[in-house]
């Protein structure tokens, strides 16, 4: 059967469909549907993939999530998508990593639940515009209890746009909306297409230029594809949105290609760009020195540029040959979960195990969707277990029947698999990262080889001999 | 205005006006009431908690909690989408009830209600009624309702609601027990640790509301993970109505002690955190009136040892001057303690309200002859503001205070909830005697880190912002 019911679902026989071991009949996975309540599922809200994933990442902009105090605070400093003060038009912005650093909130209280809170969410947006009036625009997250009541936080950003002279957009991500962080992705590409893109116009455009769509900077990644695209004489016009100004944002429809590097929170506002603008967009995939390659010589291609790609692979790619090769021999063999969010379970798969040696014997993902799953399917041998939205009950009965080498996972499956006794690495925000491009996946090596030799490992045995 | 002139503009900011602000909250110093109930969960042993709202409370609530204490820690939803919420969540309450019941199996559910459901009125009672009804005869956990609508109040009082729910739904007269209930609030595992040290010098069977000590700070062994082995029992809770009396050491977290005295006559007293000598002094006094058990000698040798270690430090403390941010009770018994270690408290920041801590704040003032400025209800950013034109040498607080620490060039001594930028926040200990001393040790040793030479000498060109004051300010 390709099929497999976990024996802590049998409960719950409505989970086989979500878990396929791959054999040759590449069946059909049961994906982006709700999660089963109580089966203690690891995806979050659309608030999460809006804010936490995509909006949280602009450098310049205030993010004022209009709530109760919680969904503020939690979604405070909990990515670690670091931003340069440097703006487009040569100014410096007072605060370094004001995305980071900062949070802005309408604090909710039970008589705004009865009587609207968009009185308060007027007055909030003034207020955080008088203490930061260097910022570029504020973008306001609505949330389970302020979609519920009914706030119309499109009709007040639109007011106080004109009011205070600064885009102020609206992002309808109530916590309950969709399944998953996915539907908070989808939400926020269409708000800032609707909203922003076509209202600015950057202040020189070059036959060179490119959007890079979705990417995070997630520890440092877009700095190091930045780094090899602008060598090989690409100019990066807009980021969507890692260390991305707002300005960028509003005049990414004078880009001359877009690239998508995450394709399921971001893949949208390149189709619609597409679609208006009629700009193309292409795919791309950084992970790993072969991807990496592969993406700059089509780049190269794309934009009559082979000799400088060549140059930027072999300058890079040069540099971390030689090690990747030591570690290759070092960890051949040794088994494998990915649990990503999103995509990294398919751009991870095959470069873990033609670059490093690693054997992949199960991959997962909390939110993708049938695309990516057939992706995820054609990039993993067969036998290997695919997951959708798996729980951490599931997580726990793999790892006892399959002990893996390492599991590549999230903050809040790291713990669970160092109990075990198996070594995890943070795919989400990483560990020493950043892990894209070739010294990226070098890091990733170290990472994963210094983790899987931790001495602690031989020593959790009380040894009486 | 450092922050704002970081990058050499931002000059025409508003910032100094930030006491008028009244509806943005910028860095808030308080979470929500589910978080609170979240917290005491999990010093429940066999114990699931279920949030009864969207699936991000769960999860966002977990990645606080296990980015803190470094454990695996499972917080259940009832993944609440467009649909049930038209319909109300019932469908989803008595599905996540069936799912925990039949594959975990714990003795006790507590389900927390959220904004989301609190608005919709889903009546979690009633729904646990129900799913009790359709399920006669079967082996069902305990399934306690915790109303904890994430608009009121904060973490704080929801880690009362959960105290308050569990004892109103388990405790039940039966014969005395000569034990004593102790009502913690969220302290790290080694403070939760040192309580039961003291108890059991005193020679005094605790039961406490609610022990996360061995659940939040646990070996790395390969047993199975998904419930918590340790921690206050089902038959604790149940014998609370036994016991001679409730200690409360966090005040505002005394509802369920209250209830107790009401109910079953068990007598309930609402003291300071045991943080410093004089707090601790009062804890120990009022368990040895409570339990009628005498002082032993070690208790009082602890004693000595902090007072020494205060003699110690002092010539490096004194006059230091400290701005404490955090839940109540906790940065008031701080700002005592402090004091007794010859600082002056300059800046206090809460992110409530409530008469207690300003009761409590007049006593301390009294005692230290010297008013310190104090934000109620207010965030980080008024709390930065602040210390722009009242310099200290030193911030206590959690994690978020970093970046204002960094901002002054000042050391952050990190207590509280969430330390997710060091390791070892579930070892940090500052209750009692013994976690007095660990205490005045550590952050003595921050200071020196900081501002003295590897000789062991002041730096001199590192002023200290007692040398500009006039002597006069704080006597």
């Amino acid at each position: 059967m390709p099929f497999k019911l976990f024996d802590i679902d049998k409960e719950i026989p409505e989970r086989k469909k979500h878990i396929y071991v791959k054999d040759e009949h590449n069946c059909e996975i049961d994906c982006n549907k709700s999660t089963i309540p109580g089966c203690m599922t690891e995806r979050g809200c659309a608030l999460a993939g809006g804010r936490g994933v995509i909006t949280g990442a602009v450098k310049d902009a205030i993010g004022l999530v209009h709530s109760p105090v919680g969904c503020q605070y939690y979604t405070t400093g909990v990515k670690r998508y670091p931003s340069q003060p440097q703006l487009p038009n040569g100014e410096i912005f007072p605060i370094d990593n004001f995305n980071l650093k900062y949070s802005f909130g309408t604090d909710l209280k039970e008589a705004n639940i009865v009587f609207g809170g968009m009185k308060k969410l007027k007055e909030a947006i003034i207020e955080a515009n008088k203490e930061c009036p260097f910022a570029s625009a504020i973008y306001v997250n609505s949330t389970c209890t302020t979609g519920l009541i009914g706030d119309d936080v499109d009709a007040i950003c639109k007011e106080m746009t004109e009011k205070i002279d600064k885009d102020v957009v609206a992002f309808n991500t109530p916590g309950f909306s969709g399944v998953s962080q996915s539907k908070g992705h989808h939400i926020t590409n269409d708000a800032v297409f609707d909203r922003l893109v076509g209202t600015k116009e950057p202040p020189n455009t070059t036959q060179y230029d490119i959007c890079l769509i979705g990417e995070y900077n997630i520890d440092g990644d877009l700095w190091v594809i930045e780094k090899y695209l602008t060598e090989m004489g690409l100019n990066i016009l807009s980021r969507f949105s890692g260390d991305a100004s707002h300005d960028e944002l509003c005049w990414m429809q004078r880009s001359k290609l877009n690239l998508v590097r995450c394709q399921r929170s971001a893949t949208y506002i390149a189709d619609l760009i597409e679609e208006k603008y009629g700009i193309p967009y292409k795919k791309v995939d950084f992970f790993s020195c072969e991807y990496c390659s592969d993406n700059l010589r089509m780049l190269g291609r794309h934009f009559s540029l082979e000799e400088e790609s060549e140059a930027v692979i072999e300058k890079y790619y040069g540099k971390v040959k030689e090690e990747l090769e030591w570690y290759k021999e070092q960890l051949t063999g040794k088994k494998v979960y990915i649990f990503s969010g999103g995509p990294k379970s398919w751009h991870l798969s095959i470069p873990l195990e033609k670059e490093l040696g690693l054997d992949i014997i199960a991959v997962a993902s909390q939110f993708e969707h049938s695309d990516g799953y057939d992706k995820m399917k054609a990039r993993v041998k067969e036998g290997t277990t695919i997951l959708d939205d798996p729980n951490s009950l599931e997580l726990e009965e793999m790892i006892l029947e399959s002990k893996p080498d390492l599991i590549l996972a999230g903050i809040k499956e790291k713990y669970l698999s160092y109990k075990y006794g198996v070594p995890a690495i943070q795919i989400h925000s990483y560990e020493n990262g950043p892990y894209i491009g070739y010294e990226g996946f070098l890091n990733l090596a170290k990472d994963i080889y210094n983790n899987i030799n931790a001495p602690v490992w031989k020593l959790m045995e009380f040894k009486t001999e | 205005m450092s922050n704002f002139k970081e990058n050499n503009m931002g000059g025409d900011s508003l910032h100094g006006k930030c006491h008028d602000k009244k509806f943005a909250v910028i860095n808030p110093t308080r979470m929500c009431q589910p978080m609170g109930a979240v917290q005491a969960m999990m010093g429940l042993k066999n114990a699931m908690p279920l949030i009864h709202g969207s699936q991000g409370c769960a999860t966002y609530m977990r990645f606080q909690l296990i980015r803190h204490y470094r454990e695996p820690i499972e917080v259940a939803s009832t993944s609440l989408s467009e649909k049930t919420v038209i319909y109300g969540g019932e469908l989803n309450l008595l599905k996540a009830l069936k799912n925990i019941s039949e594959k975990q199996n714990p003795e006790i559910i507590g389900v927390m209600s959220t904004c989301l459901t609190e608005t919709i009125g889903d009546d979690v009672n009633g729904m646990i009624k129900k799913f009790k009804d359709v399920n006669i005869g079967k082996n069902l956990p305990a399934m306690v309702s915790i109303p904890t609508p994430s608009y009121a109040g904060s973490h704080v009082e929801g880690y009362d609601k959960a105290v308050l729910s569990l004892i109103k739904h388990f405790a039940r007269k039966m014969i005395p027990n000569n034990k004593i209930n102790i009502i913690l609030g969220n302290l790290s595992p080694s403070n939760l640790a040192e309580i039961k040290n003291i108890m059991k010098d005193l020679n005094v069977e605790p039961i406490l509301l609610t022990d996360a000590s061995e659940n939040l700070d646990a070996p790395l062994t390969e047993e199975t993970l998904e419930l918590h082995k340790f921690g206050t029992s089902l038959e604790e809770l149940r014998d609370t109505a036994n016991s001679n009396a409730t200690i409360s050491v966090t005040k505002h977290n005394d509802s369920g002690a209250k209830y107790l005295e009401k109910v079953f006559g068990v007598k309930s007293i609402s003291g300071s955190m045991p943080i410093g000598i004089k707090n601790t002094d009062a804890f120990i006094k009022s368990i040895s009136d409570a339990m009628n058990v005498s002082i032993p000698k070690k208790i009082i040798r602890d004693r000595g040892r902090l007072s020494d270690v205060l003699v110690d430090a002092h010539a490096y403390n004194y006059r230091r001057k400290v701005a404490i941010f955090g839940d109540v009770d906790m940065v008031i018994a701080m700002a005592r303690f402090t004091h007794e270690m010859g600082m002056i408290v300059e800046v206090l920041c809460v992110g409530t309200e409530s008469p207690r801590f300003k009761k409590d704040l007049n006593e301390l003032i009294d005692d230290m002859n010297h008013k310190p400025i104090v934000l109620e209800n207010k965030d980080l950013h008024d709390f930065g503001m602040v210390l722009e034109s009242n310099p200290v040498d030193l911030i206590i607080g959690n994690a978020y205070g970093a970046q204002i620490a960094n901002r002054f060039n000042i050391p952050l001594f990190r207590v509280g909830f969430p330390i997710f930028d060091r390791i070892g926040a579930q070892r940090i200990s500052f209750i009692g005697y013994n976690g007095g001393i660990k205490f005045v040790d550590a952050i003595t040793n921050t200071i020196i880190d900081f501002y003295y030479d590897e000789e062991g000498y002041k730096f001199a060109d590192k002023k200290l912002s007692f040398d500009t004051q006039s002597f006069e300010t704080h006597i």
